[in-house]
């Protein structure tokens, strides 16, 4: 497998804060990676050294690009939507379009009129008339007729109705998406991505403090709801988590033998969001 | 399209017991074409590589079949092979148990036939 992103020993202070602790991962082209954390944990930090968009210390490989000193060549590989609107307001659909056109090597307009053509929005269109979801659209429609290989998307979801949001993701695994390409993504809608994702990475307090595939969560995480008479039993397998539903205790046990959690009760496997719960236990607290 | 997957069973195993029984309604015909990973992947909005493993374990089980820069098809006999399984595994499986409620129900046969749904009763000559 080829790396798209390789990250070792990353490091970034604010004034007092640590927004990147000695954080190493790694990548591999074809995935679709989610990124999760609580707000201030260092998503938005840890994306913007792989762009290229702030200063770090440690080693960083992007593409075969260190975003520092190269990123005039990784910006032809790599594309990225924010949280924050980033197309001026006074600026046409075509306007839009044709200024990607010259800047960019790799776009392929027709690709990005024809999808387009799908949503309500027309050529003379401004931004400043257009809805969020709209811009959304519009963003990336842009984006995606652009033949990247990594695609960093920051909250590209927030503020937009349910039927955006359905429609943004839909649009990327239908029209975007193929195992030459890569996407990272950073989002507190876990529950509308958990199913997409082949990897999950929780960031805490910047530190990566889970990083697996999606197939190994399932494996080792499980969720098991237990009548209280085998709670006690339960809680000598030191859970990662308790709670309580209907009179009966619900525990979220990491790498406990599965036979075992059987005999006790009904095991499934946790959402990405009950993990996320359980790891982040403390936060704000 | 929204579906609500169980938590208990693998999205992939899920989506091959889907068309498993689009087969066996005669939703999916034998020669037919298995919609594209694509297709799948974002209807349902699930990850392609989850798609990829339902169609696998399909062509395991040779009951669909790769056509080289064409996709999936449902392999001719697929209906047929999985009545075949389904019927031994429902013999096996759930008719011990069923066959043991019945018993202690006391029904009978004549009362189950009557008792039919009529959709359900067919026509071949079974009326009580």
């Amino acid at each position: 497998m080829n790396a798209v992103v390789t990250a070792t020993g990353l490091n970034k202070t604010y004034k007092n804060a640590h927004a990147l602790n000695d954080v190493s991962f790694r990548i591999e082209s074809g995935r679709i990676v989610g990124l999760i954390g609580p707000n201030g944990a260092g998503k938005t930090t840890a994306l913007k050294a792989i762009l290229g968009l702030t200063d770090f210390k440690g080693q960083l490989n992007v593409l075969g690009f260190d975003p520092r000193t190269q990123r005039d060549q990784l910006m032809e590989q790599v594309c990225f939507i924010a949280d924050v609107a980033v197309l001026p307001r006074w600026i046409r659909v075509s306007e839009a379009i044709d200024f990607v056109a010259n800047v960019h090597p790799r776009f392929n307009r027709a690709k990005c009129e024809a999808f387009l053509a799908r949503t309500k929005l027309t050529p003379n269109q401004r931004v400043k008339q257009m809805s969020k979801g709209m811009i959304v659209q519009l963003h990336l429609a842009l984006v995606m007729a652009i033949d990247a290989r990594l695609l960093v998307l920051d909250e590209p979801t927030l503020g937009l109705d349910i039927l955006y949001r359905k429609q943004f993701y839909q649009s990327l695994l239908e029209d975007y998406f193929d195992e030459n390409k890569t996407i990272i993504v950073t989002t507190h809608q876990v529950e509308e991505i958990e199913n997409i994702l082949t990897d999950l990475m929780f960031i805490r307090d910047g530190r990566i403090v889970l990083d697996t595939d999606m197939d190994t969560v399932g494996e080792r995480f499980a969720e098991v709801m237990v009548s209280s008479d085998k709670a006690a039993a339960a809680r000598n397998m030191k859970p990662l988590d308790e709670r309580q539903v209907f009179g009966k205790s619900i525990f979220l046990f990491d790498g406990a033998d599965r036979a075992t959690l059987e005999s006790m009760g009904e095991v499934r496997r946790p959402t990405v969001s009950d993990l996320f719960v359980a790891t982040m236990k403390g936060t704000y607290a | 399209m929204t579906i609500t997957w169980n938590d208990s069973v693998p999205i992939y195993r899920q989506l091959r017991e889907r068309v498993v029984a689009m087969i066996l309604d005669g939703a999916l015909n034998e020669g037919d074409p298995l919609p594209s990973v694509r297709q799948v992947a974002a209807d349902f909005q699930i990850n392609p590589l989850t798609v990829s493993k339902a169609y696998q374990e399909l062509v395991d089980d040779q009951l669909v079949e790769k056509r080289r820069g064409l996709g999936m098809f449902v392999i001719d006999g697929a209906r047929e092979a999985l009545l075949r399984s389904e019927r031994e595994r429902f013999l096996r499986e759930e008719w011990p148990a069923l066959y043991a409620r019945l018993q202690r129900l006391g029904l009978d046969l004549k009362t189950l036939l009557r008792e039919a749904p009529e959709s359900a009763t067919g026509n071949e000559g079974s009326q009580p």
